[in-house]
């Protein structure tokens, strides 16, 4: 036979064997406490040739195992030894040329009737080359996110890596139930492992599974190969799964992407347009800023010459004189008062009136209103007004901020024809960084002085409009459509802002938000003196104004208070004055925009000749000149034209006093 | 293994392996004298894990019911000891543990019974084989039939929050000539588990003490 | 006259294992079966038994306890006890009382060694 000539031959045969890999070969016997060796076992572990096939001790078993492997394997040499019945170990062995060698040891015992351990054989085999490989696809695999698998058809378990486990969220095991991997498929999905014994069409597929550990919903392709090991055997399949949840999502966006492109364009255009729209509004109101401010100058210069002549002439008409002159003459006056109320309003909404900004007690402030209110607004609407104590401070222009809650409440009355209620309130109000865009304001403390009514309201498409210069809901001449764009102009001009909130019958709410100031207020001033305060001829006063008819009237006017007077029609002729004057000049008071040099220009070298002397702008324009973010610096005094001699008069006299 | 009391070292885990190695081996032999077919055994698994990640890795392992032979032990540690199948094995246990000796209804009349009988030959020659080697003694209940499913078996509640840490440690069977295949598992409380730790290392340092 | 074997085992399925290893090795020897050991304790009293193959692990009276008893009543009877435990311990607690240990499931190899020695002793004490 040939399977004994190949077994006759022991040389042939370990020559075989270890073609075949098996490294060595082991008979322990138990009961006589002997291990026997084959060659190829004694050469591994350096026992010499003459050690095979003879009784050993059984330690010789232990000695060529590496140290940290060497109590493993002592613990399951007791198991075999105790009645375990089989052993199956990897561990290295040291070889007499120094080599590290992985051995795989394969071994069961023999039991006797009592289940008494007797003998335990085994086999060692040399997987050195197979644990390399084992080690480069493990890494592979979990670098790559793979996990392996291979079912054979009929089985009720699947072989599959630890990555595979990981992938659909099981315990890692080496085998794992048909059910317990499909149970993670998501339901109207076909299996993962096939279970009606029908080989797949195809093994490529792509499933939507739940992880079984923390329920995630993921996706998983599935790749690999159904084979036949023989004619009429089952097959068997071999494949890998990977997860490819973010593929699919990416797919999934870019597909909804897509879908929504259209949608997504008009978005985009409506939001230009609008954008578009507000941009031209601002324009709208900036340019329309620029021609009401510089109408404003011209007009201010022309009102402070008629006022201050029919001033003049009010005051030097005697007894004698005709009655109806002196009335015409108080017609003219009011007249220009009224231009001048409204050249102010107009300079108010294009920003460019000065601000006096000062620490301002609201509740007070509108406490002084109430006589003021009450006179102006009829007896059909009652007026309630709410402002408790502990509202902050803020930092405003009161006379500004007078006449913007004047406005508000003059508007509300007009938008209850029939009688109402007008309810004056303020509040504080903390305005957070997400609020901050719906309140037009940074985020910050705010005093909020709302202003409403219960009267007509007013529709979307009028709230839009309403911030608009001359936009007025009011018939013809009874309105300037200049009291909203004033008051939204001046809390712009004071880092506030104006909410509006109304409906058509539902009444109308106007907001005005302005910011808290950490100064206290400042104590109102005295009652002032009835009497306009003289000057006298020791006082010298230098008037520059380009404009030769409000020079004349404000030359006039001081000279009539008693005040010695030299003018000058620009600033290089003024500051030639300054210089040759034998009397010193107490006061400068000079025009703001003039040609060549402005008023601040000359300020400023009319300091450097005598740093001590006062100065005094009059100005109908006010620009950048004498104001930094539309406010006067601290120390510069500024008279707003036009002026009438009562305001000229104090003006000089309170500043010449203050030394 | 880590966990907050006790942790195995990798030398005391491949110990607690081998010793239940040893324990399911003589269960293995006892079976196969009972149905007379060979019995596969897989390497046991030994794990720390929580009372519901036990019953966890024993109901996703298995869809259908299951049905138990439960023995409890104590002694220098305690725990409780599992003979699991899947109910659709159990008669076809009985049939092959009664042999020809039974009618087919007798087997149906006897299922309880020989199931506990079954799960006391099992659970007892493996328990008993692992406190020899630790040379300690343990006491063990009568065994117990339970059908269910994991968290029955364990008698988990899943709304109690705290979360008993346990030493789980299973091991698969399977008869090659009929269909049937189940799990021995093993549960012990961590405080035992630090005195087992502590017989562990004496066993290991009979074994291994000459030269480490 | 044959020999009668008193099996104590509250399985049944246990009793039949033993009684077809006893059958296979001593076909005309008899067995007597009992649940518990309380009945074991009645049937003594009333049969003609001379070995017993006492169950360990039992619900109401453990077998190292009934063979303690029966050693008492009856110091000369062979008597085994059979269990899957194992334990060393429980073994050497046996051979205290002069019991022999059967280790579960019962084989007639298992079983050949206790019954062998049972008939020479009977067979010697007869004469």
């Amino acid at each position: 036979m040939a399977d004994e000539a190949i077994i006759g031959n022991a040389d042939q045969l370990r020559a075989v064997l270890a073609a075949a890999g098996a490294s060595g070969a082991w008979d322990w016997d138990i009961v006589r406490d002997r291990l026997t060796v084959d060659a190829r076992f004694a050469e591994l572990y350096g026992l010499g040739a003459d050690a095979a096939d003879q009784p050993l001790p059984t330690a010789a078993f232990f000695r060529a195992i590496h140290p940290e492997d060497r109590a493993r394997i002592r613990i399951a040499v007791a198991g075999m030894l105790a009645g375990s019945e089989f052993f199956s170990k990897e561990f290295r062995i040291i070889a007499p040329d120094g080599a590290i060698l992985w051995m795989h040891g394969r071994g069961r015992s023999q039991l006797d009737d009592q289940d008494e351990p007797i003998r335990f054989t085994g086999l060692l085999v040399d997987v050195t080359d197979r644990k390399r490989t084992e080690e480069r696809l493990r890494i592979a695999q979990s670098a790559g996110g793979i996990g392996t698998f291979e079912y054979r058809d009929g089985f009720a378990t699947v072989s599959v890596s630890s990555e595979f486990c990981r992938l659909l969220g099981l315990h890692p095991a080496d085998r794992l139930p048909v059910r317990t991997i499909n149970a993670v498929v998501c339901e109207d999905e076909e299996p993962l492992i096939p279970e009606d014994g029908a080989e797949p069409a195809s093994i490529d597929s792509v499933f939507r599974i739940r992880r079984s550990d923390d329920g995630a919903d993921r996706w998983i392709a599935r790749r690999g190969e159904a084979m036949r090991d023989s004619e009429g055997s089952g097959y068997r399949l071999l494949g890998v799964i990977y997860d490819v949840t973010d593929a699919k999502l990416q797919e999934t966006r870019l597909r909804e992407l897509n879908d929504t492109l259209e949608q997504r364009v008009a978005q985009e255009i409506d939001e230009r347009l609008r954008a578009e729209d507000a941009l031209r509004q601002a324009q709208k109101m900036e340019a329309v800023g620029q021609l009401t401010g510089g109408i404003a100058h011209d007009f201010n210069n022309l009102l402070t010459i008629i006022t201050g002549s029919v001033d003049m002439a009010l005051r030097r008409l005697d007894n004698s004189a005709d009655p109806r002159v002196g009335r015409a003459l108080d017609n003219a006056m009011r007249g220009a008062e009224r231009a001048a109320a409204l050249t102010q309003r107009l300079l108010a909404f294009s920003r460019r009136q000065p601000l006096d900004p000062r620490a301002v007690e609201v509740p007070r402030l509108l406490a002084g209103m109430s006589d003021l209110l009450t006179r102006t607004i009829t007896e059909a609407v009652a007026i309630a007004i709410e402002a408790p104590d502990d509202v902050w401070t803020i930092e405003a222009d009161p006379h500004q901020l007078e006449n913007a809650i004047l406005n508000l409440a003059v508007n509300a009355r007009d938008a209850m024809p029939q009688g109402g209620s007008l309810t004056i309130a303020a509040g504080n109000r903390q305005v957070a960084a997400h609020q901050s865009d719906e309140s037009h304001v940074s985020p910050g403390d705010y005093v909020a002085i709302t202003v409403s009514d219960n009267g007509t309201g007013m529709d979307a498409d009028t709230l839009t409009k309403v911030f608009d210069p001359f936009f007025t809901t009011k018939e013809v001449g009874k309105g300037t459509g200049l009291g909203l764009s004033m008051v939204y102009g001046f809390a712009k001009q004071s880092g506030g802002s104006v909410l509006i909130d109304s409906a058509l019958g539902e009444g109308t709410t106007v907001t005005l938000l302005l910011m808290r100031s950490v100064q206290s207020a400042e104590p109102p001033a005295d009652a002032m003196d009835e009497r306009e305060p003289f000057g006298s001829a020791s006082e010298t006063i230098l008037v520059v104004e380009d404009d030769d008819d409000v020079r004349a009237y404000t030359v006039g006017t001081l000279r009539e208070l008693g005040y010695r007077v030299v003018e000058a029609h620009d600033g290089a002729s003024a500051l030639a004055l300054l210089d040759k004057q034998d009397q010193p000049i107490k006061l400068l008071i000079t025009d703001v925009v003039m040609p060549r040099m402005s008023g601040s220009e000359l300020a400023a070298a009319a300091r450097a000749r005598q740093p001590r002397l006062r100065i005094l702008y009059t100005s109908g324009y006010p620009r950048d000149a004498i104001m930094r973010d539309g406010r006067l610096d601290s120390g510069v005094e500024l008279l707003a034209k036009p002026f009438t001699f009562r305001s000229l008069a104090e003006r000089v006299r309170e500043i010449i006093d203050k030394g | 293994m880590i966990t907050g009391h006790v942790a195995l070292s990798e030398l005391e885990q491949d110990a607690l392996t081998e010793i239940v190695n040893i324990g399911v081996s003589r269960a293995a032999s006892s079976l196969r004298k009972m149905i007379g077919d060979q019995v596969v055994l897989s390497v046991p698994s030994v794990e720390v894990v929580s009372q519901r990640r036990a019953a966890r890795l024993i109901s996703e392992r298995e869809v259908v019911d299951l049905i138990a032979v439960r023995q409890d032990f104590s002694g220098p540690f305690c725990g409780r000891a599992l003979l699991i199948f899947p109910e659709t094995n159990s008669l076809e246990l009985v049939r092959a543990v009664t042999g020809g000796a039974l009618s087919a209804e007798e087997a149906v009349e006897m299922e309880q019974e020989a199931l506990a009988e079954t799960g006391n030959i099992i659970l007892n020659s493996c328990l008993a084989t692992m406190a020899n080697m630790l040379k300690r003694s343990l006491s063990m209940t009568i065994p117990e039939v339970l059908r269910g499913n994991g968290a029955t078996l364990f008698e988990i509640d899943e709304t109690t929050g705290s979360e008993g840490l346990v030493l789980f440690l299973y091991i698969d069977f399977a008869v090659r000539q009929r269909d049937i295949r189940g799990y021995i598992a093993m549960l012990m409380d961590i405080p035992s588990l630090a005195t087992l730790k502590q017989l562990l290392d004496e066993f290991i340092s009979r074994i291994v003490g000459e030269d480490g | 006259m044959p020999v009668t074997v008193l099996i104590v085992d509250d399985s049944k399925l246990a009793r039949i294992v033993a009684g077809k290893a006893l059958a296979e090795l001593q076909p005309d020897w008899q067995k007597i079966e009992a649940g518990s050991g309380a009945q074991a304790l009645e049937l003594l009293g009333k049969e003609r038994i001379e070995v017993a193959l006492i169950d360990f692990n039992m619900t109401e009276q453990d077998g190292l306890e009934l063979a303690g008893e029966i050693r008492a009543l009856r110091p000369d009877m062979p008597i085994a006890i059979i269990t899957a435990n194992i334990q060393d311990e429980i073994i050497a607690q046996a051979r205290a009382i002069g019991a022999a240990f059967i280790a579960k499931p019962v084989t007639s190899e298992g079983l050949a060694g206790f019954l062998t020695g049972a008939a020479l002793k009977l067979r010697s004490s007869q004469e």
